[in-house]
């Protein structure tokens, strides 16, 4: 008769190695990692666990996304579209807020953003129906918006997201530009390879 | 590049048609890095110098390097390039196996992908890819005889295309149900000539719209006869 193997069983007991199980399930956490948290877990005070149980259930039930931008907010509009020193005219169109968050610590674009949720991959089923595009085209469409910056990734797919729209948005009264390429700053041309400097001899730009 | 698949906050998982290896899946550590031994390279249809370890106890091998040759560049503001780079992805991921080397069929995606970056004639580039993808798969329907009776099939006729029975019907054989659509002596011509291994006669080419959709239409029932099923493409190229 075949034998039914159990799962392993944490020798703390079940409650640990459930918790063990979900936390490697976090990105960058493996089971050693997982096993270090819940020790910590296990050491620390019951308010501090709880504090920390209720912040991760809180940020589920608050957090959602900004009713123009799409950005992640806890109110109905996002910090950016709500502040009055930020230029509505120009918007600046990113594929996840993370993106948003790399440009924002750059401190150098003073427009607001859009956030389209992803990018267009057909090969993977994604199209342009599962993106905010329709809510960047009717944004536009609106009025107000003098200047659409493509901040997609700039891969393959990026650029066809960012073409796709700009396609879709060719007729409207909009400039579309997108984020310059080619060599680093403070690099040199001896070691830039063949694709940087095509990039950048594409972009050039007058002095 | 056929896949590129983000894996961990590094790392990501790659699909490579190579042309001495065939098909190859790999774990590229460190492949997210803007700096390191892949240095932005792994992007769809990009074309690298790779070095990669082949691990026979595991599903996945392991890249270590890789180095860009060329970028895939679809024509500026077309996306049907575009949709056609990876239609041409989708058909060497879905009918290719791992570790079957096919170079001229390697050779026959590079050259497509050159021709959607730089002409106009981006359906005939997609056409010929099919046909050499379904020679050297050894599925090539027959143009050059009648599938059904064997008869060598002759100038100024109109034959019929069926798919099970393995290329064209002449118009002895032609039952009702071969008869979708009429592939005439010049079409059949054209899909001899697109399909052989010169791989310059057929650049010579000019198709009318009527006798490139005839040819489209017989590729078309050949690929997703192969696939069994529609490629998730063809929508996108259509349009």
């Amino acid at each position: 008769m075949a034998r039914i193997e159990e799962p392993p069983r944490h020798p703390y007991g079940a409650a640990v190695g459930n918790l063990i199980e979900r936390l490697a399930k976090l990105p960058g956490i493996g089971r050693k990692s997982a096993e270090r948290l819940a020790n910590h877990l296990l050491d620390c005070s019951e308010d501090e666990a709880n504090s920390l149980a209720e912040a991760i259930r809180r940020v589920k039930t608050v957090v959602r996304p900004c009713s123009i931008c799409f950005n992640l907010t806890e109110g109905e509009t996002c910090s950016i579209c709500s502040d009055p020193r930020r230029d509505k005219h120009s918007v600046c169109v990113v594929e996840q807020p993370r993106d948003l968050l790399a440009l924002e610590a750059a401190s150098i674009f003073n427009g607001v953003y859009h956030v389209l949720g992803g990018r267009l991959a057909p090969l993977n089923g994604v199209g342009p129906e599962d993106l905010n595009i329709n809510a960047l085209v009717k944004r536009v469409r609106h009025g107000g918006v003098t200047e659409i910056l493509m901040a997609t990734n700039p891969t393959l797919e990026g650029d066809g997201t960012a073409l796709y729209i700009s396609n879709l948005l060719a007729n409207d009264p909009v400039k579309i530009t997108r984020l310059a390429r080619g060599i680093a700053s403070g690099s040199v041309l001896e070691f830039a390879n063949r694709e940087m400097l095509a990039d950048a001899i594409r972009g050039r730009q007058s002095f | 590049m056929l896949r590129v698949t983000d894996f961990s906050e590094t790392s990501r998982i790659v699909v490579v048609f190579t042309r001495e290896f065939g098909k190859i899946s790999a774990l590229a550590k460190g492949g997210r890095r803007l700096k390191g031994p892949f240095e932005s390279s792994l992007d769809l249809l990009s074309t690298c110098q790779i070095v990669f370890l082949r691990k026979h106890t595991s599903g996945l091998d392991l890249l270590t390097e890789a180095k860009l040759v060329s970028r895939f560049h679809p024509q500026e503001r077309d996306l049907t390039c575009l949709y056609a780079g990876y239609y041409l992805a989708e058909l060497l991921l879905s009918l290719t196996e791992d570790y079957d080397p096919h170079p001229i069929l390697y050779t026959a995606a590079q050259e497509a992908l050159t021709m959607f970056g730089a002409s106009e004639t981006k359906l005939l580039g997609v056409i010929r890819f099919e046909l050499v993808l379904l020679r050297e798969l050894g599925q090539l329907p027959d143009f050059e005889n009648c599938a059904a009776c064997g008869i060598e099939l002759t100038e100024g006729r109109t034959f019929g295309f069926w798919v099970t029975e393995g290329g064209l019907i002449c118009p002895d054989c032609q039952r009702e149900d071969y008869t979708q659509i009429s592939i005439h002596a010049g079409t059949a011509a054209a899909l001899r000539l697109l399909s052989s291994e010169s791989e310059q006669a057929w650049k010579r080419l000019n198709l009318t719209p009527g006798q490139l959709k005839e040819v489209k239409h017989v590729t078309t029932a050949a690929i997703c006869n192969v696939m069994g099923k529609r490629p998730k493409m063809l929508k996108y190229l259509e349009h």
